[in-house]
This record gives C-alpha cells, sequence and structure tokens, in this order.
C-alpha cells in the first residue's frame, strides 16, 4: 500500500456531513426549546383566567370555522348578557364525560315565558321543532378523535369542585380553558386547538396524568 | 426525558431492572389475575366476553385459517398422550377418554415484558396500574413485539376490519375504546378501560379503589368463576391471599415452593419475563 494511499480518508465527506448534522440536531433541540419556553412561559390565563392556584394553562388559539346550525343560538346572549350558567344547559359535564347539549324541553323551560315565539324567527323554529316533538340537529363544534378519552367530570371535579377558590358561579372561566371565552362568539366555533400539546401544557403544569393510557383508549 | 427516544430508554431500563432485580416497576396498582384451570369448563364465554366488550373483529374462516384472527383471548387445548398400553376406548383421539383440557391464553401482562423494549416508538409499556399497555394511535405496525412474545398473544390488524359489524351490529361496538384500524397491533389490556371508569367511579365517591371494583369482562362471564381479577399490591385482596395460598412469588423465575402440592404455576416461568396471571393446575382423577 503506498504512504498517500494512506493517508486519503475512506470517506471524504464526513466532516462535512457530521457538521451538517451538528448543525442540524442544534436547530432542532434549539427549535424544541424555544416551542417549550412559549407553551410554559407565563401565561395572560392567569391574570383574567380561572384562579386555580400556580396553574399555567395553554393559551394557544384556534380558528375555528364558522359551524352552521339548525338555530342560530347566541353563547354570547345567554352566557354573556344574561349570564347564565354554563352549568344550567350543559349539565351533563358534572358527572359525566360528555358535556351534552340541552334537550329541547330546556330551552322551553324558559322559552315558555320569556321571549316567546312572536316576533323572533330564531325562537319560532325552536318552537316549531317542539311542537312537531322533533329536535335540532345541532352539529358537533369541538370533536375529539375517537382514540382520546375526556372526561369532563374530572377536569371540572379538579378545577371547579375540588378548588375552594371557585364558586359555582364561575365556572365559565373553567371552561374557558379549554373552550375559549363563549360569551365571544355568537353561535359555538371551536377556539381552541385541542391539540396533544395543547393538553399536555396543563398536565405537565398541574400535575395530570401523564400515563399515555390515561387518555388514549 | 418526555421525547421519543426516552421513552425507548426507558423501556430499556424498566426492562433490565425487571430481568435483574424482579419486576421493578413504580406502581401504583398492580393487576394481576387468577385462573384456576380446574373450574374452567372450557366453554369460551370468556372469549366471547372478550370479543363483545374489547371491539374485536370477528374475520372469518379464510382470515382464521391464515392466522389473523383476532382473539385476545383463546382457549388453547391440548390433549395427553394416548396411552398405548391400555384399551382401545381410552386411546380414542375423539373421546373425552384421551384427555383433552383447556387453557384460557391472553396477554399475561409481564412484568419484565419482553414486548417493550424493542417497540421502536414506544407504543407498548407499563402503566402505573402495572398493566401492559398498547396505545394504537401511536403504533406504527413494525410487528417487533408480537415477534417477541413468548406467549403469542398479539394480535395484528392486517386489514380494516369495519365489515365485522354490519349494520345495525356497529351499535354495539364499546365507545370506552378505540375501533382499531389496519396496520396496528393490539393485545389484551385486561379492561384497561373499565379500571379507569372504576377509578372516575370511585374519585367521584371520594374513596380509594377496593378489591371488587374493578371485573375484567372475562371474569364476569365466566359461568365457573373460574377467573380472579385484582390488585396484588392490595394485601387484602382476594387475589393476593391466592397468590400467597399457592405460595407464588413475583419476581423470580423458579418457585420454591414449601408444599409441591400446591396447584399455582406461572407459564414459561423459566423465562424470566415475570408474568402476572396465575394459573391453578387441573387435577384429574387417574
Ligand atoms: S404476554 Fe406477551 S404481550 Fe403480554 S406483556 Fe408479556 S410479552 Fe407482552
Ligand atoms: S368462561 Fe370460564 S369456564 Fe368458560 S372457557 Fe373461559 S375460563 Fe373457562
Amino acid at each position: 500500500m503506498s504512504p498517500d494511499r494512506r493517508k486519503r480518508s475512506p470517506f471524504p465527506w464526513i466532516r462535512t456531513i457530521m457538521a451538517v448534522g451538528v448543525v442540524g440536531a442544534l436547530i432542532v433541540l434549539g427549535g424544541q426549546m424555544l416551542e417549550h419556553e412559549r407553551r410554559g412561559g407565563e401565561s395572560p390565563m392567569t391574570e383574567s383566567g380561572p384562579r386555580v392556584p400556580n396553574a399555567v394553562f395553554p393559551t394557544d388559539t384556534f380558528a375555528g370555522k364558522d359551524i352552521a346550525q339548525p338555530i342560530n343560538y347566541s353563547h354570547k346572549l345567554h352566557a354573556g348578557d344574561l349570564g347564565i350558567n354554563c352549568l344550567y344547559c350543559h349539565t351533563y359535564a358534572r358527572r359525566s364525560k360528555v358535556a351534552g347539549i340541552p334537550p329541547t324541553s330546556k330551552c322551553m323551560g324558559c322559552h315558555t315565558a320569556v321571549a316567546t315565539a312572536d316576533d323572533k324567527p330564531e325562537i319560532a323554529k325552536l318552537s316549531a321543532m317542539w311542537e312537531s316533538g322533533q329536535s335540532p340537529a345541532w352539529n358537533k363544534v369541538n370533536d375529539m378523535p375517537d382514540f382520546v378519552h375526556f372526561s369532563h367530570e374530572r377536569h371540572l371535579q379538579k378545577f371547579l369542585f375540588d378548588n375552594p377558590d371557585m364558586n359555582i358561579q364561575d365556572s365559565r372561566e373553567v371552561c374557558a380553558m379549554c373552550h375559549g371565552d363563549m360569551v365571544e362568539v355568537g353561535v359555538a366555533k371551536k377556539m381552541r386547538p385541542l391539540t396533544m400539546g395543547f393538553c399536555n401544557t396543563c398536565h405537565e403544569n398541574n400535575d395530570g396524568p401523564a400515563d399515555c393510557t390515561r387518555c388514549h383508549k | 426525558m418526555p421525547s421519543l427516544l426516552g421513552n425507548i430508554f426507558k423501556g430499556w431500563t424498566d426492562y433490565s431492572k425487571g430481568v435483574e432485580e424482579g419486576g421493578h416497576h413504580e406502581y401504583e396498582h398492580m393487576y394481576a389475575m387468577v385462573i384456576d384451570l380446574d373450574l374452567c369448563t372450557g366453554c369460551n364465554a370468556c372469549s366471547t366476553a372478550c370479543y363483545a366488550e374489547n371491539n374485536l373483529a370477528v374475520v372469518g374462516e379464510d382470515k382464521f385459517g391464515a392466522r389473523q384472527a383476532m382473539h385476545w383471548m383463546r382457549i388453547e387445548r391440548y390433549f395427553d398422550e394416548p396411552d398405548l398400553d391400555k384399551t382401545e376406548a381410552t386411546t380414542d383421539a375423539d373421546t373425552q377418554s384421551r384427555g383433552a383440557s383447556f387453557l384460557p391464553m391472553m396477554c399475561q401482562h409481564c412484568n419484565a415484558a419482553p414486548c417493550e423494549p424493542v417497540c421502536p416508538v414506544g407504543a407498548t409499556y407499563h402503566t402505573v396500574d402495572g398493566l401492559n399497555a398498547q396505545v394504537y394511535n401511536r403504533c406504527i405496525g413494525s410487528r417487533y413485539c408480537a415477534n417477541n412474545c413468548p406467549f403469542r398473544v398479539r394480535y395484528f390488524n392486517f386489514y380494516d376490519n369495519a365489515e365485522s359489524w354490519p349494520a345495525p351490529m356497529d351499535q354495539q361496538l364499546n365507545p370506552d375504546l378505540s375501533v382499531r384500524s389496519k396496520g396496528v397491533m393490539e393485545k389484551c389490556s385486561m379492561c384497561l378501560q373499565r379500571t379507569r371508569a372504576a377509578r372516575d367511579t370511585a374519585k367521584r365517591e371520594g374513596r380509594e379503589l377496593k378489591d371488587g371494583d374493578i371485573q375484567t369482562a372475562c371474569q364476569q362471564t365466566c359461568p365457573t368463576s373460574a377467573i380472579l381479577f385484582g390488585d396484588l399490591l392490595d394485601e387484602d385482596s382476594a387475589i393476593s391471599k391466592v397468590w400467597k395460598n399457592h405460595q407464588v412469588k413475583l419476581g423470580t423465575y423458579k418457585q420454591d415452593k414449601e408444599n409441591p402440592e400446591l396447584r399455582g404455576y406461572r407459564i414459561f416461568e423459566e423465562l424470566n419475563v415475570d408474568t402476572k396471571v396465575l394459573y391453578l393446575e387441573r387435577v384429574r382423577e387417574v
């Protein structure tokens, strides 16, 4: 074997490849750290959000599409201006996995007495459905994938019922953590991304379970 | 280290500790099972219940023949060797006298599970409940786990088995767990969704989980109550007592019983995978 042959590296590009690799790794790691900072950093929700001690909540927003509903029900009017508690209509949230949509009878409980069908076309639609015994076919707004287990009950228990700083009138602040403040919109819209990263930010900061199968099924 | 690599390293550390130190895991509960083979009649009710509870696909004869069945729990049949010295009747292959016996076989939820460290994405891991769980939406279908499982209890979705539930049968699907799609490995979870539900109920009632809160589908269905399920970390649970009475210990590959007549044994104990299903031997009159 000649001396200059021995000197030549078997992989002439190895340094370049390694340098590119190191730079790439730095970019990826740096990006992850920045992302972590952004997610876990000081959050404006602790100002206006629910009064849970030491809690840090994800603040990512999501521009949900307008979803057409059979009746243009306004959350702004009912929950905002009139101040009806979220849990008055979504009553199942406190004791089951799903928050549920109230039955038409619950709507009529008020609308036989106040704001009856006379001059309001949307309420006329509701009364007509009530008379004919047909339910409004609401379209789903926040839909979790089938492989996700999410329990409204557990979350309300932790942030509302087991939290001495909150009283039941404040349930809206707790709901807003994942749904956004619904009084900002009329007809319901998806306002938070509800991705795994979104859930995880909260689970990491508030001692939520970290075991995969607690949420994945 | 909450990252992909972190999960894989954790899988390996847990596994090697499990082998070296015997069942090392940070468990809150350690759910385990006892199956009394003396009570089991081989009726297959447990297997059927499992199909109903866990949205298992019924694949049909052809795919079954191609070993693509999806039964998380299967009844294995064994026959004694024919005794050639005896009369014709006792050696007849078609009669009970040849000694048919049954063994319900499902995931043994090994403490040192060989299926876990080989998963490239960490989709199978040990939960804090001491169960070997499969995260379906994480699984990429490499099938390494199935090849490393000594019990052959992992089943791969070769197809989208949606035709298994023609309408209106899709209405009976269990909403508490997903319907797995093509390319995903699945296996017995010891009815993890029931554990989850029981935990939620206990929290709602503001108490700790107690023995008997959770029943698996197979246990609930077995007509002879051959199956028992419970928490081994709870000293007073019915299942702990059976393990103790039969002098079977966790974290060893060789049982050292004072009384060798006791019926309890674990399958493939010598592999040191530390399974959590205790079988009670069948006793037969000769
Ligand atoms: S029996 Fe097989 S699938 Fe179950 S934990 Fe053990 S190795 Fe994994
Ligand atoms: S249901 Fe019980 S008796 Fe029937 S096969 Fe299963 S374990 Fe045996």
